[in-house]
């Protein structure tokens, strides 16, 4: 008897510390510091520099993001799987972390804003001759990262809310999950080697070009991938704050800023 | 200690023939001469030299490695104050190996014990955590805990994912230890009226430590090793930068390289530490093979 009492009393002791943790703006106002998330492998949205600090586009915004929040900025780099299973369980308020907003994981996080969009191209190798534009690449060997949305492109599996439907212009794919950083590597070997081709976003492959050598982008843009900020479900209050703070963000020409500092254009010219 | 015994065959021979049993050889003994010795020396510097040659092959950038070395090696602080690189990475080790231990004694009393429910709790955990993988054991306490309301930290998390899985691996090497240890030797302890206790601690354990500290030892080098994996929370140990270096410079083998030299540096202080206790424990018998 006694011990279904202590175990009723900490069923109701965690469910009311569930509800609690489910507050994000209160807990942010409470202790005036917004914990964000992001990728520290991830150049040049998310790295660490030469003096040891987290850098990049993603940092850059989310300090002017905690800045016009008034709040103290906390940058946490958990693993990918680990912020996109959500649940986070209030360990983390956001995650300003270039996340392609996708319909599983919809399901578990909400997207409040979108803040820029990036290009997925096609990366090959430079003396690549067969393979001129996506609509070549039937049949290949073609690498993306574990788990990204380009894994769900090659599976013509790509759903992005609220946009017109993506075209797929080939068959039979065989889609290389890995390690974003190792395919560059692998494809530099040489055509067929180990990959034929890469997709991934325009910033990412154009970083790796320039670095390897013997790489190539090649054909027209596949298709325009919205980046998004995400939050745990569950607090529709902290949802519209962020969404305030990026529209004010973008009129007041700071995300335009922060873009041409990294990229020499404005990638966030056509969010909403 | 034994001293060296005269080698040459000329004399051996003439022993022989004069039909007087003769002392056994080093050799015959199991034990390293001189000569032995300064050949592993050169063995292991001929093997070095290919190894540092075969780096050197690969065109590396040993400026890059040396203006990172400081944070591998964690000089540094991070940028939230928090130990980083090798530091964070012995921190971590240090710890799970010390509650490693604490559950593996425990673990291992319970599969010896005469009690049932502590031989199936014992046997149960042992099992459980030895069946599956230690990543998904990992990601299992940061992620599934938090949905039962128990939200633990990064290093809580990795700790214990860590000594957990490590805990119940020892189990297993400490009771072998302990059934190793002839059953004369308890029943001759008690025999003399000793207290149980000490017949535990002053007549099995010591007996059984030369046993358990070979197996245990290596099972410390790939805890050192595993530590790597609580950089899946984030945490900023020696295999975290050298993955956030090699990604953010494009420098790939410059940095996993430089990881794995340091890691096989700590491995060896820990082979080092085994040897020395190797050799305390194992004192009171004749060891064949003592380098």
């Amino acid at each position: 008897m006694r011990v279904g009492r202590i175990l009723f009393s900490w069923v109701i002791m965690l469910c009311a510390a569930h509800a609690w943790c489910g507050e994000t703006l209160d807990r942010v106002k409470r202790s005036g510091v917004v914990n964000n998330v992001l990728i520290n492998t991830y150049p040049p949205f998310g790295y660490i520099d030469a003096d040891n600090q987290l850098a990049g586009f993603d940092v850059d915004v989310a300090r002017a993001f905690a800045a016009k929040l008034g709040v103290a900025l906390r940058l946490a780099t958990p693993g990918w799987e680990t912020i996109v299973s959500g649940r986070w369980q209030g360990r983390w308020d956001i995650c300003i972390c270039s996340m392609s907003p996708t319909e599983d994981r919809a399901r578990v996080l909400s997207f409040p804003v979108i803040y820029y969009n990036s290009p997925a191209v096609l990366t090959v190798h430079a003396s690549e001759q067969r393979i001129k534009s996506v609509a070549d690449i039937s049949g290949k060997r073609v690498g993306v990262g574990t788990g990204s949305s380009y894994e769900n492109y090659l599976n013509k599996a790509l759903v992005i809310p609220g946009a017109s439907p993506v075209a797929y212009p080939f068959h039979d794919v065989l889609v290389i999950p890995g390690d974003e950083a190792v395919n560059f590597r692998n494809l530099a070997l040489g055509p067929g080697v180990r990959l034929d081709a890469i997709v991934s976003n325009l910033a990412t492959a154009r970083a790796n070009v320039d670095s390897i050598h013997g790489l190539k982008i090649v054909g027209p843009v596949l298709y325009a991938e919205p980046n998004v900020v995400a939050t745990e479900k569950g607090d529709p209050e902290w949802d519209r704050t962020v969404n305030r703070v990026f529209t004010e963000l973008k009129a007041d020409g700071t995300l335009a800023r922060i873009s041409q500092k990294w990229f020499g254009q404005d990638i966030t010219l056509d969010a909403h | 200690m034994l001293t060296e015994a005269p080698e040459s065959q000329s004399s051996e021979e003439a022993a022989g023939a004069r039909g007087v049993p003769r002392a056994p050889t080093m050799r015959e003994l199991g034990l390293k001469t001189g000569r032995f010795r300064r050949n592993v020396w050169l063995t292991w510097a001929v093997l070095l030299v290919l190894l540092a040659g075969g780096c050197y092959g690969l065109h590396l950038d040993f400026a890059y490695v040396g203006q990172k070395l400081p944070f591998l090696l964690g000089l540094r602080l991070s940028p939230d104050g928090f130990i980083q690189g090798a530091a964070l990475t012995i921190f971590v080790t240090a710890c799970s190996m010390f509650f490693a231990l604490l559950v593996a004694c425990l673990t291992a009393l319970g599969r010896l014990s005469s009690n049932s429910v502590a031989f199936a709790v014992a046997t149960f955990y042992a099992s459980l955590f030895r069946g599956t993988p230690l990543m998904v054991q990992v990601l299992i306490i940061y992620l599934a805990l938090p949905q039962i309301g128990i939200v633990l930290g990064a290093l809580s998390s990795g700790l214990i994912a860590l000594s957990l899985n490590y805990g119940a691996y020892l189990a297993e090497t400490i009771r072998s230890g302990i059934i190793a240890v002839p059953a004369g030797q308890r029943e001759a302890a008690m025999a003399l009226g000793l207290p149980h206790w000490v017949i535990a601690l002053k007549v099995i354990a010591p007996q059984a430590m030369r046993l358990i500290i070979p197996p245990a030892g290596a099972l410390f080098v790939s805890l050192l090793k595993d530590s790597s994996l609580v950089s899946l929370m984030g945490l900023w140990e020696l295999n975290f930068l050298a993955q956030s270096y090699a990604r953010a410079s494009y420098h790939y083998m410059e940095m996993l390289i430089a990881a794995a030299l340091i890691y096989w540096a700590l491995a060896i202080v820990f082979e080092l530490v085994q040897f020395r206790l190797e050799r305390r424990y194992g004192k009171g018998v004749a060891v064949l093979g003592r380098l």
